[in-house]
């Protein structure tokens, strides 16, 4: 069998997550030995969109262009990842989904005409996804890891432990028993607790665990002396438009 | 093994030095952890150790072997002498209990390798040492090399194994009494008011412990006696018929503990898992071994976000 077809591509994003992929630099030459990487205009000139294995998609759809991007390569590629949290929820940039028109139009979408104001989606809301990488950005080894699953054949498995199981195996004192409002318990692990290790509290980057608890969760944070508004903001902030319905009922 | 030895409390710091260079004890940091230390001074001995020794023999993470195109090579290198002062009661019943399962019963290698070359040298609480402590109601045993009973002004010494007592031989330490039965249980510990809850699995009020569970198994890792763990794999991306195969902390506290083929989970509802730990820990190992798994330090509860205190929820129960 030959080297497996991939691409990377970017929709509307800050394009780290395609560099979370780079920053694998000492791998970089035994990914290229396993994958033929046929297109990545990022980094590359010269891009061959002819068909596919697997394509990493970052990115949401913000715009007519990332609709047509997204529709071309899906139909090219058997396998499609979303890489990155905007791909998987739409993250941040789908928080203007969350107010009001009037009170985001005037700082751009008025101003430059040719910029559609497209309902801010994460792309499995558009094409069918194969496969999620999520966090804002994905952690570069959990991508070495799923490429290498992929290239022995195996279906990846994915880590849908809360955060906190990480975060004690690295022997952490809890931050959300000292009072920060740390949304590990709620949010899926894979991510080794970057943050907490480094002495800041999980902001839920990578969605929502699937398992939470979110009416304890939330009657948590509020003992602990936190607003309705601040927990809601925070929870909606990364799970974007992929709120679980339990999720949702209990920001009500 | 019921002798007791006199040491003045000035000479702690030298008759520790004096056994070896590596002594663990518990430290203030950000939380209380085991940490070698240079000074006795150093040690936190007004709280029970947030975090157990549990780790340095039972490691979070351990290379079990690396394969290299089809060849496995094993690599055990046995810990260097270590003396662990400061151990609580509950906490020296812990190791009792993983030494059970890691050496007697299933021979593991990595385990015995990190644990063989070590002391365990308690430090005797005369009463709970904190509203959560319910060691009383566990039925603990002796176990340690040495058991310091600290009296203000000098220690009382209980050597609790050959080793313990040659080297309260070697350091002259006059006899002073005999230790009773009733003064080895911390007072006020029996929180636990019910001894046997195998009838009690349908009780309606598990239900209330586990609303309040976030599922994030704080309370497996920080218990001394959990040992659950996962195998994982990972290849070298150049060459992917070599890599490694470690063992990694788990807890029955996640879906993905009881995950089979086919994503079947069997413990799928919250307080089904909820249940098993605490049964495992009062019950089936019982059933088992014959004692409790448990040892009553409350880390449980007292690491748990949400306080879910499972004795009083247990007391509760009709
Ligand atoms: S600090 Fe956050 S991630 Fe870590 S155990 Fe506590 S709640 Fe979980
Ligand atoms: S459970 Fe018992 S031995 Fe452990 S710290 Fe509390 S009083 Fe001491
Ligand atoms: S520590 Fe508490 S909330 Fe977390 S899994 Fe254990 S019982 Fe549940
Ligand atoms: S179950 Fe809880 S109280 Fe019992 S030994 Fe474990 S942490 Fe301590
Ligand atoms: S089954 Fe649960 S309670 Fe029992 S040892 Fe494993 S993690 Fe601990």
């Amino acid at each position: 069998m030959g080297r497996l077809r991939i691409g990377f591509y970017g929709l509307t994003g800050c394009a780290g997550c395609q560099l979370s992929v780079i920053f694998n630099e000492d791998e970089l030459l035994d990914i290229i030995k396993l994958f033929d990487i046929r297109a990545f205009p990022f980094i590359k000139a010269s891009n061959d969109e002819e068909r596919f294995d697997l394509v990493f998609m970052e990115g949401l759809v913000a715009s007519p262009h990332d609709i047509e991007t997204l529709t071309r390569i899906r139909a090219k590629t058997k396998t499609l990842v979303a890489l990155g949290a905007c791909a998987h929820s739409g993250c941040i940039p789908a928080y203007r989904s969350f107010t009001l028109k009037e009170n985001y139009e005037h700082l751009l979408y008025s101003k430059a005409k040719d910029i559609a104001d497209v309902e801010p989606e994460p792309i499995s809301k558009h094409v069918k996804v194969d496969y999620v990488l999520p966090g804002c950005p994905p952690d570069k080894k959990e991508i070495l890891h799923f490429m290498k699953e992929i290239a022995l054949g195996k279906t990846p498995k994915f880590n849908h432990n809360p955060v906190c199981v990480e975060c004690r195996l690295n022997g952490n004192d809890c931050l959300l028993i000292h009072g920060k409002p740390c949304m590990g318990p709620i949010t899926s692990g894979g991510c080794h607790a970057v943050c907490v290790t480094g002495g800041f509290e999980c902001w839920g980057c990578r969605g929502p665990t699937g398992d939470a608890n979110y009416k304890a969760y939330i009657a948590l944070l509020k003992k602990k002396g936190y607003k309705k508004e601040f927990i809601k903001t925070r929870m909606m902030m990364f799970a974007g438009k992929i709120q679980p319905e339990e999720m949702k009922a209990c920001l009500q | 093994m019921d002798a007791l030895y006199r040491l003045e409390a000035d000479k702690l710091d030298i008759f520790l030095q004096s056994l070896g260079p590596d002594i663990y004890a518990p430290v203030k940091t950000d939380a209380i952890r085991f940490q070698k230390i240079s000074s006795v001074k150093e040690a936190d001995l007004t709280a029970l150790a947030d975090v157990p020794v549990k780790d340095f023999f039972f490691r979070q993470r351990e290379q079990l072997f690396k394969f290299t195109k089809g060849k496995i090579a094993t690599e055990i290198k046995d810990a260097p002498f270590r003396i662990f002062f400061g151990l609580r009661r509950c906490d020296l019943n812990a190791v009792k209990h993983q030494d059970f399962i890691f050496i007697e019963k299933y021979k593991d290698p990595y385990y015995t390798a990190q644990r063989k070359n070590t002391l365990l040298f308690g430090y005797h609480c005369d009463e709970a040492l904190n509203k959560y402590c319910f060691c009383g109601s566990m039925g603990l045993e002796e176990y340690h090399d040495i058991m310091f009973f600290d009296k203000k002004k000098y220690f009382l010494l209980n050597p609790g194994s050959k080793v313990g007592q040659k080297i309260v031989s070697e350091a002259k330490l006059k006899r002073a009494g005999t230790l009773k039965k009733k003064d080895t249980i911390p007072k006020g510990t029996d929180r636990l008011e019910k001894k046997d809850i195998s009838k009690l699995f349908e009780n309606s009020l598990w239900e209330k412990g586990a609303d309040e569970c976030l599922s994030c198994s704080a309370c497996t890792s920080l218990c001394p006696t959990c040992y659950c763990h996962e195998v994982k794999d990972d290849v070298k991306l150049s060459d992917l018929k070599s890599g490694e195969r470690t063992r990694e902390w788990s807890s029955c506290q996640l879906k993905s503990f009881t995950r089979v083929a086919g994503e079947h989970v069997f413990r799928e509802k919250r307080v089904d898992r909820f249940k098993h730990r605490i049964y495992h820990q009062l019950v089936y190992f019982k059933e088992r071994y014959g004692v409790n798994m448990c040892v009553g330090c409350g880390r449980c509860i007292t690491h748990c976000p949400t306080t879910i205190d499972f004795v009083s929820l247990i007391n509760k129960m009709k």
